[in-house]
């Protein structure tokens, strides 16, 4: 296993930018999740730490050795990185042995090579499946055995490009988390690129966030959830709510969420900008009481574990989304007593565009 | 510093590759040097008067439009065959599938020989036609029945939803989906009706190849034979153009990657009725009437068949057969994975083997016969016969090369570079098996298409070697139709293993489709 160190990564595809100057430090041994929207160039920064797309510029290192720079590509056979790409790749031609064995042929005794493709087969929870056929197994069972596969090789790093992107819900809940349990166990350096939120904040230990072809904030899942540095980083993790406000003194802020509407905007002696607010750090309450704000019942949206309430407020024509789980004594039409219970997270008027 | 991708870099051509490549070339290339270097050899007033004379205007034109007509008929005939198989719900359909194509295992000569000796002043121009069409309708079923396979049928589903009707499917969904792969049959027909030499040459038609013949024959004018021989690769070359040209890059993106069944077929009884009519009208003309034909004569004179001979003549023609699918397809890899590839090389290399195709048999035995007789050793010999079935049927290798080299996901490769292989060991390991069912499917249609050569054959094969073909051929030119008929009946039926294991009806996506 190795640490990851990119730096000013650059990758042009057919005269397009697709990684613009993108750095990225992950340290040895993490899970780590590549997180963005479809064509923000996450698959091609994997490719690009594969060697399966050779950059323009910048420099990638695994550990202490330098595997890509301007004057230095190396290929992708010595870079001794284990590839699952989605739905597993398996070589239909081969078995589930052959498959997992392999990058070994050759490198091992016989023996030895059943010997550990057994140990790696009970590792990944599928003892006996040695000559079955890539087609006779089930999408969950293929990616398992390409984990194997690339864990054969016991590789300096594990690129998992969308993994369980073609599983059912519930398959891929359960499967998702007995890879990264493994994963984790086997202390590899492991990097996942998704675009699943809910994959990326409960398996990982550390997230990139990719915008436009950079990462634009890395962090632990806590972090970049609940501190996120943009709007845009804000929604890659998450519902949120981009409301007008007024930065008073110190800490305090006027927003819808505490006062009227119209008492926000471009007055003297307050800076104007926008808060971020998650939809579950909007509380309703049923009575008036202090900084509470009056809206009114729009939309009820049922989930069953929770429910999002949508909200009308007086002189704001943006509706505004709460996440509750108790929706006891809330009525569509009905006036509600709105109030805001999370941090600030504060963005300057200049910034909001970001 | 330019940068590409490392598939792009690792599809880049190794040297052994190119040099392998070349060697292919350069080999395929022979009896087109053989034509420039004879036809140099004659004055230019010669060659304007052989290219201008009104007996070449004509057989000219008898050439161009008996393939064109031919070419038209069969692709017509082909379409229909194929649409009725795929959207009928016929009874016995995947035999009805394997029957339709088994009229390519039975060469044109003897479809001939068994329509002559049925119906005795059976000659000329219409009736090339009519065995010409039947013999090459099974291309095109062939290639349309794959493209049908491929098709995405939620697209025809979506087309009923917004309201059109079968007609306007066929027009506006179907045909953009098919018409690729229809172009590639019709190549294959119109190149086969132009080297064709065993049907035209029974029935007395003045083309292009027989023309060629009767010269070389008649009066050993190489020189005049290789003009006419350059005119029909101008043609082929033209032919091949053309098809190059009508050909638009087409993805289909199947909805979905799970298998969606297939919506209820056609199953009126009279639209099945209809369609069981015509498939059988085919069967019947292109299969039934000639084979019971050859069974009748051979049944009727059962007695006096030398067995022995027979045996022998098969025996030869599988061994030479053989030996030319294995020279191919060793001549065919390198073209076909550089093909694959898509290196200018590769390309290149293709386009003359496939004009190499449509070359007379005739024309690559004056060829070989020339290059064999400059190393003594070499002439007359087994070898040498072979060396001429690899080159002459080389183009159905590479095509099947080509095509299963390129359905080999991309992904796989670099999956196996991830995993540590190398290039050659990816190549080895990755590649090659997964290609092997196309490689075999291609070396097939070599060994069929060299069981059924005659014209090559008759020029090159050494002295006391007799193939079924040959041994048919003495006996039915000299109008020994009894003595021909357990020739041509044990050609045909060795000749429908091949077929029938290329097309098998089990193999659901048809890959012998894109390939015969």
């Amino acid at each position: 296993m190795s640490s990851l160190e990119i730096r000013d990564l650059t990758v042009e595809l057919g005269n397009r930018i697709i990684l613009k100057n993108l750095d990225l430090s992950i340290s040895s041994g993490s899970f780590a999740a590549i997180l963005g929207p479809s064509g923000c160039g996450k698959t091609t920064l994997l490719r690009s730490i594969a060697g399966l797309i050779t950059p323009k510029g910048g420099a990638i290192r695994f550990g202490k050795q330098l595997v890509s720079v301007s004057s230095l590509v190396l290929p992708p056979h010595k870079r001794n990185i284990g590839y699952v790409p989605q739905e597993g790749g398996l070589f239909p031609h081969l078995s589930v042995e052959e498959n997992v064995s392999f990058s070994l042929v050759k490198k091992t005794s016989k023996k030895d090579r059943d010997e550990l493709v057994e140990e790696l087969l009970d590792l990944v929870g599928m003892p006996n499946y040695q000559k079955r056929l890539p087609q006779e197994l089930s999408g969950g069972q293929q990616t398992r055995i390409a984990l194997a596969r690339a864990l054969a090789m016991k590789p300096a790093m594990i690129l998992l490009d969308e993994p369980f992107a073609a599983l059912d819900q519930t398959l891929r809940s359960e499967i998702s988390q007995e890879v990264v349990a493994l994963l984790k166990s086997s202390k590899t350096t492991s990097i996942m690129v998704t675009h699943d939120r809910e994959d990326a904040l409960v398996s990982a230990d550390i997230i990139a966030l990719m915008r436009d072809g950079q990462v634009v904030q890395s962090g632990s899942p806590s972090e970049v959830y609940l501190k996120p540095i943009s709007a845009a980083a804000a929604e890659s993790t998450g519902d949120i709510l981009t409301l007008p406000a007024n930065k008073i003194e110190g800490n305090q802020y006027l927003s819808p969420l505490n006062s009227p509407v119209e008492q926000i905007g471009q007055r003297a002696g307050y800076e104007s900008g926008q808060i971020l607010v998650r939809p579950e750090e909007i509380a309703l309450n049923l009575e008036p009481g202090e900084r509470r704000v009056s809206a009114k019942i729009s939309k009820i949206n049922y989930y069953g574990h929770d429910a999002l309430v949508e909200l009308n407020f007086a002189g704001l024509a943006q509706i505004v989304r709460a996440r509750v789980t108790d929706t006891r004594g809330l009525e569509v039409g009905s006036n509600i007593f709105v109030s805001h219970k999370g941090p600030i997270r504060w963005v300057p008027e200049k910034a909001t565009d970001q | 510093m330019g940068q590409d991708s490392w598939a792009k870099r690792q599809s880049r051509p190794s040297i052994t590759l190119i040099a392998a490549s070349l060697i292919a070339f350069l080999t395929a290339s022979l009896p087109l040097f053989y034509l420039f270097r004879r036809a140099i050899d004659a004055e230019v007033s010669e060659i304007s008067l052989i290219l201008f004379r009104s007996k070449t205007l004509e057989i000219l034109a008898t050439t161009l439009g008996l393939t064109i007509a031919v070419t038209a008929l069969s692709t017509l005939i082909g379409i229909a065959l194929a649409w009725t198989l795929f959207n009928i719900d016929l009874p016995f359909k995947s035999t009805l599938q394997a029957l339709v194509i088994l009229p390519v295992a039975i060469p044109s000569y003897v479809f001939t020989y068994s329509w002559i000796s049925l119906i005795p002043g059976f000659k000329g121009l219409w009736a090339a036609l009519f065995v010409l069409v039947l013999a090459t309708t099974p291309f095109i079923t062939l290639t349309t029945l794959a493209a049908l396979r491929r098709s995405d049928w939620s697209t025809y589903e979506v087309a009923q939803t917004l309201g059109l009707n079968g007609l306007q499917i066929f027009v506006r969904v179907t045909w953009p989906q098919i018409k690729n792969s229809v172009a590639a049959g019709s190549l294959l027909s119109a190149l086969y009706v132009l080297s064709d030499f065993g049907a035209i040459s029974l029935l007395g038609v003045d083309t292009l190849t027989r023309a060629i013949e009767n010269i070389y024959r008649g009066s050993f004018d190489r020189s005049s034979a290789s003009i006419l021989a350059l005119i029909l690769v101008a043609i082929s070359a033209l032919v091949i153009r053309l098809e190059e040209r009508s050909r638009q890059r087409l993805h289909i993106i199947k909805s979905s990657n799970r298998i969606i069944k297939r919506a209820k077929t056609n199953d009126k009884f009279k639209v099945k009725l209809i369609a069981l009519f015509g498939i059988g009208s085919y069967l019947a003309l292109g299969l039934v009437i000639p084979l019971f034909q050859l069974l009748s004569i051979f049944l009727a004179n059962s007695t006096s068949i030398n067995y022995s001979l027979l045996f022998k003549a098969s025996i030869s023609t599988l061994i030479a057969a053989c030996l030319g699918a294995l020279i191919a397809l060793a001549l065919a890899l390198p073209v076909g994975v550089l093909s694959a590839q898509g290196s200018r090389l590769g390309r290149v290399s293709d386009k003359a083997i496939l004009i190499v195709h449509a070359l007379p048999g005739i024309v690559m035995g004056l060829a070989l016969v020339s290059f064999g007789s400059s190393i003594g050793w070499l002439y007359q010999s087994l070898l040498l016969l072979s060396f001429a079935y690899a080159l002459l049927f080389m183009a159905k290798a590479v095509g099947s090369v080509r095509s299963s080299v390129d359905r080999v996901p991309k992904n796989l490769i670099e999956i196996s570079a991830t995993l540590g292989l190398p290039k050659s060991a990816t190549f080895r390991r990755v590649v090659i098996p997964l290609a092997t069912p196309g490689l075999l499917s291609g070396t097939l249609l070599v060994l069929l298409a060299a069981m059924k050569e005659l014209p090559a054959t008759l020029m090159l094969k050494p002295i006391g070697f007799e193939t079924l073909a040959t041994q048919m051929w003495s006996y039915s030119s000299i109008f020994r139709f009894n003595e021909a008929a357990p020739y041509a009946l044990l050609l045909v039926l060795i000749a429908a293993i091949p077929t029938f294991l290329i097309n098998r009806p089990d193999k659901g996506d048809g890959i012998g489709g894109d390939q015969i």
